[in-house]
């Protein structure tokens, strides 16, 4: 009897199809395409060893790298977006798009690398102190001054 | 004959039938098929039906990344499908192999063995999606009238830098 | 009736043109109802419409000798037998349809479950096989009860023809012919529970697994078919007697149509039996009822 019941409350309340073309909205956690800050990169190529499908490729030179991504290769799973340290993987809360030649969907940008950050020169009062700390450390812990009761 | 043709068109289009064949997949995708029939999705508003015969079908919907025993067989069956069709390559794994590249046992991405229309992407592809890939696949369908798919004859072979690897074992064993 | 009248009556109403798309109206309200009972919203009207055309375009596979010819055959006796069926229903009460009687009917009914039959053994191949086997044991126990029913039903009127079957005085004699012609419906339109020789993921469609195309699409009418000569075959036996033509043809519509709900509704509330239970399910249960129906015509004649 049961069975009828939901039929007939199926019957009558309506259906709760989604009418084509409308899609259920994604979350903002949904993992989909792969997107690229060329502003952040600085060409480790963290990503490309942490790929699980290989779908970072990257070339690096002297002067300049590519980074590109294939989403046909790609099985969303984040490891690159996690592994970068400058962050500038993310990746878009929406269905990656239906496509119909091989490739179509694929990325590359080709960045100049930056020059290194210049080193902070040693402060020099603090270089001293420390020096001498170490030289006044060193007789205290003399095992002969140790072995007197 | 031009009404006759237009009449054909719109209902190439608006009947697609689905026949669904796995080539080694994890059942993923599989599952995400069968869930666009649920209510929530309905892929029978556009007079989608899924068939138990190849020769019923117009749409070949693949999963999986083409294992080598499922070469003959997806040869089999899309020389069975009787035309006009067009075939809808579901998730990243027949389009690229995904994740399985380099493995010994798979055969290449599937449009080294047939002409694939549309490509789903994601692992796997939301139901929505897959729905968005059948209708494409049918406008194509209406679209192409009785002509051959274009590389029926030749398959194509992938130019892409996708599949390329550069260790030793695969120089040995793959063809 | 001259050749004129046949011709009309066979051809144009009730026969091939009001039959087609009869036929596709109620696939379309079997499709509609099952959907909208699963809470999804079903196939769009014209739907059965755009099938067949989109069959008529498909290209289909070469089969030389005597084999592909026969496997042409069958699907055009179907559909010409089917439509024949719906040509003799009493749509209109006084004209009736094309002339003929019950057992006319009954045999033009049966005609396209044989032809499915030999189509599944004449495609050759071993999924078609096991189809047309279990649709042949199918027919079998289904059978038994249908024609005991519907034979106790016209030898209490003392009558085959389908006009004095259509303006019976009603009696408990009558309710039971039709409660039991009802639960033979669903394994004669292979609907669920009784749905057996065309499962879809177990035997690859039966039957038709070898079918594609322009002959798909008339195994498809020839379904649809069916669907409007047992439904009108059942709203003709339970239709109330109504002299006036007009108000006569709409209750029989109205009828069929609730008929098809009422199938519709039992197709989604079940699942597919196995072909034990079905058996045992007609042999062990139903058949008693059409035991006793007959027995106590042939009785009441007796005392006559």
């Amino acid at each position: 009897m049961n069975i009828l019941i939901m039929l007939l409350k199926n019957l009558w309340g309506g259906s709760r199809t989604l009418l084509f073309p409308a899609r259920p909205k994604v979350t903002e956690r949904f993992r989909g395409l792969v997107q690229f800050d060329p502003t952040r990169c600085t060409g480790c190529a963290i990503c490309k060893f942490r790929c699980t499908s290989r779908a970072i490729d990257f070339k690096g030179g002297k002067g300049e790298f590519t980074w590109s991504y294939d989403p046909g290769q790609c099985t969303f799973c984040g490891r690159c977006v996690e592994g970068c340290k400058d962050h500038a993987l993310s990746q878009e809360s929406a269905c990656p798009p239906v496509y119909t030649t091989i490739g179509e969907l694929k990325k590359s940008y080709t960045l100049a690398r930056k020059p290194p950050a210049p080193r902070p020169a040693p402060a020099a009062p603090i270089a001293a102190k420390a020096a001498v700390n170490a030289t006044a450390a060193a007789p205290a812990t003399n095992p002969a001054s140790g072995g007197t009761q | 004959m031009n009404l006759w043709n237009r009449l054909m068109c719109t209902c190439r289009r608006r009947s697609p039938w689905l026949f669904h064949m796995n080539s080694g997949s994890c059942n993923g995708c599989d599952i995400e098929l069968v869930a666009s029939l649920t209510p929530r999705y309905d892929a029978e508003q556009l007079g989608v039906r899924l068939e138990g015969s190849p020769r019923h079908a117009d749409i070949l919907c693949i999963t999986g990344p083409v294992t080598r025993n499922a070469v003959g067989a997806i040869q089999t069956v899309y020389g069975q499908v009787c035309g006009p069709k067009a075939v809808v390559a579901i998730g990243s794994c027949p389009a690229t192999t995904n994740v399985f590249i380099d493995s010994r046992t798979l055969d290449g991405p599937l449009n080294k063995h047939i002409p694939v229309d549309v490509f789903v992407p994601g692992c796997p592809p939301r139901p929505d999606a897959i729905i968005q890939g059948v209708a494409k696949a049918a406008q194509i369908l209406a679209e192409r009238g009785n002509n051959p798919p274009i590389a029926d004859a030749a398959p194509q072979v992938v130019g892409s830098g996708a599949t390329e690897c550069a260790c030793n074992e695969c120089k040995e064993v793959q063809p | 009736m001259n050749l004129i009248t046949a011709l009309a009556r066979l051809l144009i109403f009730p026969g091939l043109l009001f039959a087609v798309p009869a036929a596709w109206f109620f696939l379309w309200v079997e499709r509609k109802a099952v959907a909208l009972m699963q809470g999804r919203i079903g196939p769009p009207f014209m739907q059965p419409f755009y099938d067949f055309i989109k069959l008529l375009g498909k290209t289909t596979p070469l089969r030389e000798g005597i084999g592909g010819l026969l496997m042409k055959a069958w699907p055009l006796l179907a559909v010409s037998s089917a439509a024949g069926a719906v040509a003799l229903l009493p749509v209109l009460p006084s004209s009736g349809g094309f002339e003929g009687d019950l057992i006319l009917l009954l045999a033009l009914l049966e005609v396209p479950s044989m032809c499915i039959i030999a189509a599944g053994f004449s495609s050759r191949s071993i999924f078609g096989e096991i189809g047309s086997a279990r649709e042949a044991v199918l027919s079998v126990s289904y059978n038994v009860v249908f024609l005991l029913a519907i034979v106790s039903i016209a030898a209490s009127q003392h009558t085959f023809r389908l006009e004095a079957l259509a303006q019976l005085p009603a009696s408990p004699l009558r309710w039971l012919g039709v409660l039991a012609i009802l639960v033979c419906l669903p394994a004669k339109l292979h609907l669920n529970p009784f749905s057996l020789p065309n499962a879809e993921q177990e035997i690859y469609s039966g039957p038709m697994v070898e079918y594609a195309g322009p002959e798909l699409a008339m195994w498809e009418l020839s379904h649809g078919l069916e669907w409007v000569a047992a439904t009108g075959l059942v709203a003709t036996l339970a239709a109330p007697h109504v002299t006036l033509w007009w108000i006569a043809a709409p209750i029989f519509v109205a009828l069929s149509f609730a008929i098809v709900l009422l199938l519709s509704i039992l197709a989604s509330a079940t699942a597919r039996l196995a072909i034990d239970t079905t058996v045992r399910f007609y042999w062990q249960c139903t058949l008693i009822f059409a035991v006793l129906a007959i027995s106590s015509v042939l009785f009441m004649r007796l005392r006559s």
